[in-house]
């Protein structure tokens, strides 16, 4: 079995575009939360979203190809670029043709999909737009980035609602770590802030009024988000002999299924996951330093991760600094995971524990160290990463210092 | 047909339970109702009488249960007034609230 190392980090966010720039939000606790501006409101109860702001994809594409993009391709092809030029990467043709291609992603196309259908249903239009179903199309993101850096190995979408980001790239962590492909590029996309997904997103009354307050006993629910973060993974022995850089070490990945509720999160199926991954890293629970929480800001979410965190554990969970970069990032459902997974290598890297922002007064169905508002330099030696998504998909990343 | 009924019957419809057996004294949780179910009642009430209920599933939650914390649902925006939703009679109490309210304002 192959080592596996995190070389490359590329990612588009709320709270920044580059991968300086979104470390620096993170542990500054900048939110990228604020009012929605990149769709009209007229029809929205929900004033406030995490948005992309600084993206203007006509720096990325030339206007012909710009067309064939949605904005969730475009997020997803640019930060699979970034990560490959901070990982130094050449891709020379024998990697092109080995290199598996694996992005998460919970919808699709959903601006794509959105505007058709408002044009055929709400404007009486006749046709759609002839681009219309290959830029909706689920496996659009990872067909892009194939397309756009020429990685012509194993490539596919993993769609598991708000745990996409973590499946992909515990599905890309195994194929590298197997052989099965020598470097991997991977990670997650989403960009569903429409009228339409929001306007779904109300009906299910879990949408914040006001900001996001992970794990906080004044929690009123989590914030819409969007964006991407991709890695380039590859063995260690490679990315020693080649000298690139080395964020972390994946060591080991957990997935489980709750088989219970649709939506609300099942203690014992987070816990699962969580041991699962703590057996695969071979890694102790007492030998975990940070996790970065799947903290939604729901009531529901926080209070049962909790349970979660305590059963899987143990004793070491009160030694543990636990916190939710959602409190900033919002929730980017299929993306969160891999923008989630860019936090933990990059607090394993840097080792610093990026805090839980909005942190505003403990509950006592909440009672870990939620590392509150300010970011803390801890030594880290191992951190876990954890997503639980709505279908009740459990997937847990374990990583360790390089 | 009073508002009442029309509370019961959605209700019943809901959670697929013959409307016989309720009463306004009716508990949400004995009726084994989970977040969810709430939430697609109040999706219904607010179709068939066009208001809204400004309810979250986090209070929808807890608020099933008997006066277990919280206990109150903010029928207003901005939380103006607060009122009970663990029985069908609060339920019915709250719409008959916000229809009254939108027929004032016409």
């Amino acid at each position: 079995m192959n080592r596996v190392v995190i070389t490359g980090i590329g990612v588009v966010t709320p709270i920044g575009s580059t991968r300086e720039k979104f470390w620096s939000s993170l542990i500054e606790a900048r939110s990228g939360i604020g009012p929605i501006t990149i769709v009209p409101t007229e029809r929205l109860n929900t004033r406030i979203a995490a948005q992309v702001l600084d993206f203007n994809p006509a720096d990325h594409f030339e206007p012909k190809r710009q067309g064939l993009l949605d904005r969730f391709s475009q997020f997803a092809v640019v930060a699979a670029r970034a990560a490959v030029q901070d990982a130094q990467l050449q891709i020379t043709d024998e990697i092109a043709l080995q290199a598996a291609t694996i992005v998460g992603n919970s919808t699709g196309g959903m601006n794509t999909l959105d505007d058709s259908f408002y044009r055929l249903y709400g404007e009486n239009g006749i046709r759609p737009h002839p681009l219309t179903i290959p830029r909706l199309m689920s496996n659009a993101a990872c067909s892009l980035i194939s397309m756009d850096l020429g990685l012509k190995g194993p490539t596919f979408t993993v769609a598991s609602a708000c745990a996409s980001g973590t499946h992909a790239v515990g599905q890309a962590f195994q194929m590298v770590r197997t052989g099965l492909a020598p470097i991997a590029l991977t990670g997650g996309s989403e960009a569903c802030l429409t009228v339409g997904t929001i306007k779904a997103w109300e009906a299910l009354r879990v949408l914040s009024p006001d900001t996001c307050r992970p794990f906080s006993k004044t929690r009123s629910g989590l914030v819409l988000g969007e964006g991407a973060a991709m890695f380039v993974l590859e063995t260690r022995e490679h990315a020693i002999a080649r000298g690139a850089p080395i964020y972390a070490e994946l060591l080991g990945f957990g997935m489980s299924a709750d088989a219970a509720d649709i939506t609300a999160i099942d203690p014992d199926g987070a816990a699962r996951a969580m041991r699962a991954a703590l057996t695969d890293a071979k890694v102790n629970p007492a030998d975990v330093d940070y996790v970065n929480a799947h903290g939604t800001g729901t009531l529901l979410n926080d209070k049962g991760e909790t349970v979660a965190l305590r059963q899987a554990f143990g004793d070491a969970a009160d030694h543990l600094a636990v916190s939710s970069s959602k409190a900033v990032l919002g929730h980017s459902l299929g993306a969160a995971g891999a923008v989630e997974l860019a936090a933990t290598a990059l607090a394993l890297h840097n080792q610093i524990i990026p805090p839980t922002a909005n942190f505003e007064e403990a509950d006592p169905e909440c009672d870990l160290d939620y590392v509150p508002n300010t970011a803390r330099n801890a030594p880290i030696k191992n951190a876990m990463s954890s997503s639980f998504a709505f279908g009740g998909l459990n997937a847990v990343l374990v990583l360790g210092r390089a | 047909m009073a508002i009442i009924d029309d509370v019961r019957s959605i209700i019943a419809q809901s959670l697929k339970i013959p409307v016989e057996k309720l009463t306004p004294e009716t508990r949400l949780e004995e009726l084994g109702a989970e977040s969810l179910d709430v939430i697609e009642i109040v999706f219904a009430l607010e179709e068939k009488f066009d208001i809204a209920i400004p309810l979250r599933a986090d209070e929808a939650t807890r608020l099933t249960k008997t006066n277990d914390g919280g206990g109150a649902a903010k029928p207003g925006q901005s939380g103006d007034q607060e009122l009970p939703f663990s029985t069908v009679g609060d339920v019915a109490e709250i719409v008959e609230k916000l229809v009254a309210a939108k027929a004032a304002a016409r």
